[in-house]
């Protein structure tokens, strides 16, 4: 198990290099930053001194390093825009992303068990397909739009929740149904696959046979081999919303981290984006380490990599 | 049942009571959306339009726009006079202090400018008062200005930078006033959530006139479609460049209304004439002019704008100094474009370029390129169209010259309202934003910034004008018209320049 | 955001290859499962009449998708007042008739997400095969690519590649395929190891056949199920992902029409002139519903036991 662990770790650091490197040099091909940051009649010596002030004018490779050894430090540099630390910056905006994030995995939940255990029992029924309707319709719409709709419906119309914005309970229920909608088609599938399975095990035939106790023991082993495949996936998805996490975010005015990172993307603001990247992919990183950790305590099979 | 009630009213009071007695409401709260957030609250250090609004909420200025006459007046300077061709005299007002208590004073003038034009600090707004050579300290209520040379827009640029204080800039250093301002304004501010929301409360102790709303707060909201639902669920009380598209169910809602202004803001498509991406058909006269015969600039304005353009006849906004009112815009000519292409060796039409901008600051711009290049095409232009999304990339391009034959630009006159604020970026040979080389064109513009006479420039810009309309430079569009969507609570007037004024806010009288 | 990642977590696709390396077929027991899927047939036939309509765009489209008429604009579907018969579905923004963009967007956004999700496929199960088969050291590089990409922010990517590229079908189709590989590449690689231990497997090698043999020839085959039912499902993914790509202004360019960029250029019209956005979405609503039913279909008949 601890040979598992540290493979896992290490795997962890190389794909955390690994990103921070592409991004750096994506960042690069992009374009110009100076350009974004002067003003519109800013002649070639201020351009020439801003790039020389920024340190652009230096070979990449040099650049990644310089940046490399302050970024172990936890020195991510200055914001070009902001002149106030890159960390900070990302930091103060993590917490509302992560509260999305998580709201919508549970969102996501509340509408998949239900109709993923309701599908499943009524397997290849009207209801089965009514079920997949329900879950994938959240799916099916691209978030921007069910985003607007609900405002449309809920703010304008009934004035029942606050359009947009941060701040009270009444503020998180439209994004992180929203996100969660997206989320559930997945979700419920893998619930009503699992459920299938249940059902159509052996051991659990004959334990209805043989009377509670058993019954009980046996669906407990079953239910967790069910909920491996669920965890795997939330925390999948934990990765790749956050990357989605910027169209709720803009639709809602939420101030999280998915905005701060493509405005900065934009603004070709270097320390923002990196800082923005490697941090997400810690997190990211994390989370599955930690999925891949339970999965493997669980069923000793499958642990990636072995 | 009743004890169940009498329990929940009692608690309902008991938190009544708990909640901070200073808790504003929304009776006294005004609440203005932007979409997007300054970098900074350094004014000086940002080349935000939003940083310019918020600036003039926390600080002042040495002088002002009056909103309703337009004209540059007084403010934080008492009054202002050019001793000779390179020395302006500058009194202060008395009696004024900064927010921390301080009192307001010459010496505050001078370490504000010594800051912007440091050439060590990467202040962002240097360029724009470069012509400055120094301020000296007279007395702690007048100082002096050295100019390098005539300074012709002295006066209007006093409007473009706010009064620091002296005793922060020493004392508390750059990092601290990027998130910390101190001004002698109306407003104060309480809390910055990035991205998210200012919170600004009324300066009591303000020497000029008080805001009526005693706090203000500013939210942030990226998508347009948001903050017009927040706009007509009483979320918000004033948002701006409302598309002309929406203005209908804003003001069918019974719950906000739009006002409009015309603003200094010019759109054109520029023509590559100076060739600054290669050899294409614009460097013909002929070609250009075709260009502007070609487009019915008038039913585009009614129909796609709703009305909400000014015709220009060159890049010249009626609203600044110099416009010609004589000079008549190009009217569509479908047949005499044909003719002057044909002229120009292309009957059988000409082949161009057309790189297209995203709606940043021009309103239904997809809009309006649709119907243009439409246009174009009656008339024999077979117009290839390069839609680029970023338009911090599109900014890039067209400052490395690789923009040609034809793009998408407008001009904010960075507020001034002078013809050479546009003339020189825009037209002048050589300049980043510039695709037009005529040495003419660049005599004349140095002609009307190197006199302190107004008269003399004026006609110095008639001149001008003529020679970019006869050589049809660019494709000229309109001058722009700002929305604005106010709230049915209060009384707002649309600005036309640009910049929005809270403190001028009052509530709707009953 | 991805269709599940079935293969880490002990996967057993039934359909099981028996000795020979042939995967199972029930052909025998057709028509009463057949009747079983029923749903997911007429979501077959609903998705080939979409498919068909687009097809015959130039022919059923009464406008051209980009003729603009600046003086109809925003005009409302025939059934309601202001509307005329002229323009069934209404015109958007600059006049241009709603039914016609509709039908030609059909062709862009099905062209999209049918060749994305063949690049990413075909890269996916590429890698997945070579991380499966070659043992841990090619498995590990292959695994840290995967993850890299994972955690990757796709708008990053697209924004660098579009920037650089320029905004064409063709990159897009490049970012959208290159964002979704390591899905893929996940599963297969999952199946490839539960079936490399088989016993047809051991038989091959003891053979003497080349792994390129053995890959393709007794490997693929079995993978094939698994695969289809993926990539049916993906292209509705692929549909979505382009609206979000014009939500960031790097999806398809105007004025081609495409119904993620027609409901992306549309959203702000929800407000009064609904029909702009409401028709592209629903186009969106159904074909994606469309889709997913059928690729359920598709897998229960495919591979019943499959835990997708």
């Amino acid at each position: 198990m601890k040979r598992y662990a540290l493979r896992q770790v290490v795997q962890l650091a190389v794909v955390i290099v690994g990103i921070s490197m592409l991004a750096f040099a994506i960042l690069h091909v992009i374009g110009d930053p100076v350009t974004l940051l002067l003003p519109q009649n800013a002649g070639k010596e201020e351009y020439a001194r801003y790039n020389k002030l920024l340190g652009l004018d230096k070979p990449l490779y040099v650049q990644y390093w310089k940046f490399a050894t302050r970024a172990v430090q936890g020195d991510f540099g200055k914001s070009w825009y902001a002149d106030t630390p890159a960390f900070k910056l990302v930091l103060e905006r993590m917490l509302p992303t992560l509260y999305l994030t998580t709201a919508g995995l549970v969102t996501a939940l509340l509408i998949a068990l239900p109709l993923g255990i309701l599908a499943a029992l009524k397997r290849h029924s009207f209801v089965d397909s009514l079920c997949t309707v329900a879950a994938v319709a959240g799916q099916a719409m691209p978030i921007f739009w069910l985003g607007i709709m609900l405002i449309i419906i809920f703010a304008v119309q009934l004035r029942l929740l606050p359009a947009s914005g941060y701040g009270t309970w009444r503020h998180f229920l439209m994004p992180s149904f929203t996100l969660g909608a997206f989320l559930a088609p997945i979700t419920m599938r893998l619930v009503r696959s699992g459920v299938i399975e249940i059902m159509n095990m052996e051991y659990i035939k004959t334990a209805r046979a043989k009377g509670l106790a058993e019954r009980l023991v046996v669906i407990k082993h079953a239910f967790r081999n069910a909920c491996i495949p669920v965890i795997t996936v939330l925390g999948l998805q934990f990765g790749q919303l956050l990357g989605g996490a910027v169209v709720t975010e803009t639709v809602f005015a939420w101030p999280g981290v998915a905005t701060l990172t493509v405005d900065a993307i934009r603004n070709q603001d270097f320390p923002v984006v990196q800082c923005a990247v490697v941090l997400l992919a810690l997190i990211i990183v994390a989370i599955n380490f930690l999925v891949d950790m339970i999965v493997g305590l669980i069923d000793p099979r499958i642990r990636v990599g072995a | 049942m009743r004890r169940a009630l009498a329990l929940a009213t009692g608690l309902l009071v008991i938190l009544a009571l708990v909640l901070p007695a200073g808790a504003q409401t929304r009776e006294e709260t005004l609440i203005y959306s932007l979409q997007s957030d300054v970098d900074n609250w350094d004014p000086p250090n940002s080349v935000l339009r939003e940083a310019i609004i918020l600036g003039y909420h926390v600080y002042d200025h040495l002088a002002v726009r009056d909103v309703k006459t337009r004209r540059v007046v007084p403010h934080l300077a008492t009054s202002w006079t050019n001793i000779d061709d390179t020395t302006w005299e500058v009194k202060l007002r008395q009696g004024v202090k900064f927010h921390d208590g301080t009192p307001f004073t010459s010496r505050d003038v001078k370490a504000t400018f010594d800051r912007v034009l440091d050439p060590t600090k990467k202040m962002t707004a240097r360029g724009n008062h470069a012509k400055i050579k120094g301020v000296d300290i007279i007395d702690d209520h007048t100082v002096r200005f050295r100019t390098d040379g005539p300074y012709p827009l002295f006066v209007e640029r006093l409007t473009a930078q706010v009064m620091q204080s002296d005793k922060v800039i020493r004392e508390k250093g750059h990092e601290w006033m990027q998130e910390n301002p101190v001004g002698t304004g109306p407003y104060k501010l309480v809390r910055w959530n990035r991205k998210q929301e200012h919170q600004l409360v009324r300066n009591d102790d303000y020497w000029g006139p008080k805001p009526a709303f005693k706090y203000l707060r500013i939210r942030i909201i990226p998508e347009k479609a948001t903050e017009i639902a927040e706009l007509l669920s009483g979320g918000v009380d004033i948002i701006k460049a409302v598309p002309p598209d929406q203005m209908d169910v804003i003001n069918k809602s019974g719950q906000a209304h739009t006002g409009t202004s015309p603003i200094l803001r010019t759109a054109m498509l520029q023509l590559d004439q100076a060739a600054r991406s290669g050899p294409n058909p614009f460097t013909d006269r002929r070609v250009r002019q075709a260009a502007n015969l070609a487009v019915d600039n008038d039913a585009i304005i009614k129909f796609v704008l709703n009305g909400l353009g000014d015709r220009v006849a060159t890049g010249v906004n009626p609203m600044a100094f110099g416009w010609d009112p004589g000079l008549k815009p190009y009217k569509q000519d479908l047949a005499q474009a044909k003719k002057l292409l044909a002229e120009a060796g292309h009957p059988n039409g000409v082949d161009v370029l057309f790189n297209e901008g995203p709606p940043v600051v021009e309103p239904a711009i997809q809009q309006t390129n649709d119907a243009i290049v439409a246009d174009m095409t009656k008339a024999g232009f077979r117009v290839k169209r390069n839609y680029i999304g970023d338009n911090t990339v599109l900014v890039a391009k067209i400052k490395d010259g690789k923009a040609g034959s034809m793009f998408n630009w407008s001009w904010g006159y960075y507020s001034v309202f002078d013809a050479d604020a546009i003339l020189f970026d825009v037209f002048k040979c050589g300049e980043n934003y510039s695709y037009y080389c005529n040495p003419a064109l660049d005599d004349l513009i140095i002609q009307g910034r190197s006199t302190l006479d107004q008269k003399k420039r004026a006609e110095v810009y008639v001149k001008a004008q003529k020679l970019l309309f006869d050589d049809a430079a660019y494709l000229y569009k309109w001058g722009l018209r700002g929305v604005w969507g106010i709230s049915n609570r209060i009384e707002y007037q649309a600005p036309a320049d640009e910049v929005d004024r809270m403190f001028l806010v009052t509530p709707k009288k009953k | 955001m991805s269709a599940v990642n079935a293969g880490e977590v002990g996967l057993k696709s039934g359909g099981a290859p028996d000795a020979t390396g042939a995967p199972a077929t029930t052909a025998r027991q057709s028509w009463p499962r057949l009747w079983r899927l029923k749903w997911g047939l007429l979501a077959a036939v609903l998705m080939l009449l979409i498919v068909g309509v687009s097809a015959a765009a130039p022919w059923i489209a009464p406008y051209s998708p980009v003729e603009v008429d600046i003086r109809h604009r925003l005009a409302p579907p025939a059934w309601m007042d202001r509307g005329t018969p002229d323009h069934v579905l209404g015109t958007d923004q600059i006049g241009r008739d709603l039914l016609s963009r509709m039908i030609y967007g059909g062709r862009v956004s099905l062209l999209i997400g049918v060749a994305a999700v063949l690049v990413s496929s075909t890269i996916g199960v590429l890698l997945g095969l070579g991380a499966g088969y070659f043992g841990p050291r090619v498995d590990w590089t292959i695994m840290t690519l995967v993850n890299v990409m994972l955690t990757f922010p796709f708008v990053l990517l697209a924004l660098a590649v579009i920037a650089v590229l320029g905004p064409s079908l063709v990159n897009m189709v490049i970012v959208l395929g290159v964002a979704d590989w390591p899905l893929y590449a996940r599963v297969i690689r999952a199946e490839t190891m539960t079936l490399r231990e088989r016993d047809f497997m051991t038989a091959a090698r003891a053979l003497g056949m080349s792994h390129l043999r053995i890959v393709f020839r007794q490997l693929l085959p079995n993978l094939v199920s698994v695969i289809v039912v993926i990539a049916t499902l993906q292209v509705a993914r692929v549909i979505i992902l382009e609206s979000f790509l014009s939500f960031l202004g790097l999806g398809v360019q105007p004025p081609t029409p495409a119904w993620g960029n027609m409901l992306g250029d549309g959203r702000v019209y929800m407000l009064n002139s609904w029909w702009i956005a409401a028709f592209p979405g629903l186009a969106i609503f159904i074909t994606t519903l469309t889709i997913n039913l059928m690729g359920n279909a598709l897998r229960d008949w495919l591979d019943p036991h499959m835990k997708l």
